[in-house]
């Protein structure tokens, strides 16, 4: 009996310290083989089909399964914003800018051997409108596709688009094979939400879900055989696991590592740190339809209660710059006259008193698929605790969170955005237009008139110096009446094994590798 | 017949029994030590702490220990050692929250269907076994997450799956008592089940009610920590222990500290408990006063 009791104390002991020293469960995996790239990525892809995906995460897979009309530039190793054909051989525009033509590139295979044609063109398109999800709000309404010959396809546009070449190497604008449109009377969408059924370098291969995704060399891809014969994501959620993976050679890219990680891996042997300048922004949104959130100035009683310095020296290491409006450094449009919030204790309480919203509460929404959300998310609930806000964190999974965007069934919450084309369009159309509600990108849920139609305004106009002026004045409205908390403006670090050679940074083109290049 | 009167006799508990059977375990007695401590240090959590436990200093943020932060700070710069002090206000009132409820229900539960027998017995002996047939942790899992994550609702998923153990035990003692000559005997003088529950059912059933609570407490609070390491227990901000291991699982390639000292809180405290319950058992075991 005392034995007994004895080996039970120690074995509770024992576990007791196991379950504190094991940190979390992670996969073991063999070393990954030449032949084979292994990305860690913190959380699963959500849908594989491009009509419907507005996630960078979802991209890792997509973007290399697919080929779109336009993609962009490389030059000498460094990605551009600038775009160049892809599936088209040349194109040309009408003078007044309305309709295009292009003509495709022969020898293109989607994986089943069908070749790429002007059919499949029109098919993904007016698949696209039809599904009319965010991705089909990069480009005007009213397009009309027609097919001119095998080869040529022509868009005709409503109306004039200053960025319609660079809409077109975007995710949404894949080229999707028409055969999919027999899997079931869905227009394929179940189908490809899972699958891939594209003319990219690779295809899917095997997806289980929350633990793998396997891709595989298109075998009737029209461009070189690419040198990687396997691209293995593996999903691990916490960010030291990712690390120890990637520095016991388990996986060749590590995503998304909070700053402190990627410091302690710059020194280690075997290890590239590599450093980009973005245009990636981390802002909160404040859903504009809800109370208290819906009076401006309890808004801004926000915006200069969050102590964004204390949040780039600390959280980022000082790796960060504030915004300063939404559109963020280095992109064409910026207007530094705005109003910057920054931290002023004794002024954002004024406002709270004067909005009468002393003591509300908020919820507040993030996931752990970003690290820097959750330091983020509890900065903010004491930064707005001290004025007299009470913030309700809710730690949710990425997609049960993205969900709730798109219903508007939440406060506040973490986001980052990257542009998918170098224009201000994508900070401002995307933010403010109130018909992109939800997911679509308006995550604020703000509504303005004179917004809708200076963006709108601005959208038709080719003419930059007028767009220019139009967005001076759509940045200057929406940091007046702070629609969202503009935090920072963040380079994009991640880490790789140092003989993974040949990938391409392209700042419109984040958690997205350029793979049939790349080598190891 | 000799070891029921034992047990009727051992009710009124005899302190001066128990300090010698403590003086003669010195396990028990460490046990005892530990769990008095973690109490004192719990209770006055607010003399002990050097900090706010929720204030943030995003600078100082995940400083290794210092004279400024006794066990370093966490993420955002709070002060770890204060977090633990309160996170064991958390993690200790779990415990005796869910022994509590889950020993009062189902010492309640367990003494009517022992007495009453017949189909009220059926009836809640089998709810209990359908409790019992479903793995306890998958069970807690269930029931934590569809009442919502928080550390009350934790509380009481682990309360409810906890109390088939104290009916099957106050039930076996009841049946045991129930046809006891002086229980028959009081039936005859006409006495209600009411009293018959009071004055002879509770008090034999005091004791291993008490033994099994003292060990329950270890138990649950390393379930309390575990809904809170996978977030369906305590939520930000609140200091808790299984919370703080979890968060501190990132960082725990460079910052040691961050999970190692709300985890070896976990460990000491669940130790303490479990090597004093275990002695307690041993004591108040019939079968263990022999030797």
């Amino acid at each position: 009996m005392m034995n007994l009791t004895l080996s039970r104390r120690v074995f509770l002991a024992g576990a007791t310290a196991l379950s504190v020293l094991a940190g979390g469960s992670t996969a073991t995996l063999a070393a990954a083989p030449a032949d084979t790239l292994v990305i860690a990525k913190p959380a699963d892809p959500q849908s594989l089909d491009p009509a419907v995906t507005m996630d960078n995460n979802d991209w890792t897979v997509t973007y290399p399964a697919y080929q779109r009309l336009m993609k962009y530039e490389t030059k000498d190793g460094k990605g551009l914003t600038s775009v160049t054909g892809d599936l088209a051989d040349s194109w040309e525009a009408s003078e007044d800018g309305l309709t295009w033509t292009f003509k495709l590139k022969d020898g293109q295979k989607f994986d089943d051997g069908t070749a790429v044609d002007a059919n499949a063109v029109k098919f993904s398109f007016d698949r696209l409108f039809r599904i009319g999800q965010g991705p089909s709000e990069a480009l005007p309404s009213g397009v009309e596709v027609t097919v001119v010959d095998p080869m040529t396809v022509s868009f005709k546009l409503g109306e004039t688009y200053a960025p319609f070449l660079y809409a077109l190497a975007n995710n949404g604008a894949a080229i999707v094979n028409p055969k999919v449109a027999e899997q079931g009377d869905d227009d394929g969408k179940a189908y490809l939400a899972s699958n891939t059924a594209g003319s990219g370098p690779y295809r899917l291969a095997n997806w289980e879900r929350g633990q793998t995704i396997t891709m595989e060399p298109n075998p009737h891809y029209g461009g070189d055989k690419p040198a990687i014969d396997k691209m293995r994501i593996v999903i691990i959620g916490e960010a030291s696991a990712r690390r120890l993976q990637l520095e016991a050679g388990d996986v060749d890219i590590a995503e998304a590592l909070p700053e402190d990680q990627l410091e302690a891996l710059e020194s280690k042997d075997g290890i590239a740190v590599q450093n980009y300048p973005s245009l990636r922004v981390t802002y909160l949104y404040m859903n504009n339809q809800k109370a208290p959130l819906d009076n401006a100035d309890v808004r801004r009683a926000i915006s200069y209660a969050v102590d964004y310095e204390g949040l780039i020296d600390g959280i980022l290491n000082g790796n960060g710059k504030q915004m300063h409006g939404p559109i963020p450094d280095g992109m064409w449009g910026r207007d530094e006259s705005v109003i910057q919030y920054n931290r002023n204790v004794d002024k954002a309480k004024e406002l709270l008193a004067s909005a009468g919203a002393d003591g509300a509460e908020i919820t507040f929404l993030y996931s752990d698929v970003d690290p820097n959300w959750e330091p983020i998310a509890i900065a903010t609930q004491a930064n707005l605790a001290e004025i007299g806000l009470n913030v309700k964190l809710e730690k949710l999974a990425n997609a049960t969170m993205r969900e709730r965007f798109d219903t508007g069934d939440f406060g506040m919450a973490t986001g980052n955005w990257t542009p998918d084309f170098a224009d201000p369009y994508m900070f401002t159309s995307y933010w403010f237009d109130s018909d992109r509600h939800g997911l679509a990108g308006n995550r604020s849920w703000y509504t303005n008139e004179k917004v809708d139609e200076l963006l709108r305004e601005a959208a038709l106009s080719s003419d930059q110096a007028e767009r220019e002026k139009l967005y001076a004045e759509v940045q200057k409205i929406v940091t007046d009446e702070a629609a969202y908390v503009y935090l920072f403006q963040k380079d994009y670090r991640i880490a790789m094994r140092d003989n993974v050679e040949g990938f391409v940074f392209n700042p419109m083109l984040l958690d997205i590798y350029n793979i049939a290049g790349m080598s190891k | 017949m000799a070891e029921a009167q034992s047990t009727a006799k051992r009710s009124r508990f005899d302190f001066g029994y128990f300090g010698y059977q403590l003086k003669r375990s010195p396990l028990t007695m460490v046990g005892l030590i530990m769990v008095v401590l973690v109490l004192i240090v719990v209770i006055f959590a607010p003399v002990f702490a050097t900090h706010d436990p929720n204030a943030i200093d995003l600078r100082a943020r995940l400083a290794p220990p210092s004279m400024a932060h006794f066990f370093g700070t966490d993420e955002v710069g709070r002060d770890i050692y204060s977090r633990i002090l309160f996170g064991g206000r958390q993690s200790i009132a779990v415990g005796f929250f869910v022994v509590f409820l889950a020993g009062l229900t189902g010492t309640v539960l367990g003494a009517l269907s022992g007495l009453i027998g017949g189909r009220t017995d059926t009836v809640i002996m089998r709810l209990m076994d359908v409790v019992l047939s479903v793995p306890s942790l998958a069970l807690i899992l269930a029931l934590a997450a569809a009442l919502g994550p928080s550390l009350v609702n934790a509380a009481l998923a682990i309360a409810i799956v906890r109390i088939p153990f104290y009916v099957r035990l106050v039930r076996g003692q009841a049946l045991i008592v129930r046809e006891m000559a002086y229980v028959k005997a009081a039936h005859t003088f006409r006495a209600g089940r009411l009293h018959i529950l009071r004055w002879h059912i509770l008090p034999n059933t005091l004791s291993p009610v008490i033994v099994q609570g003292t060990l329950d407490l270890g138990s649950t609070i390393l379930l309390a920590s575990a809904l809170s390491f996978i977030g369906l227990g305590a939520q930000q901000p609140t200091a808790e222990w299984g919370a703080m291991v979890a968060t501190g699982r990132n960082y725990i390639l460079d910052q040691w500290w961050y999970s190692g000292f709300p985890g070896f809180a976990i460990l000491f405290t669940a130790t303490g408990f479990n090597l004093f319950g275990d002695g307690v058992r041993d004591m108040l075991d019939p079968r263990q006063k022999a030797r």
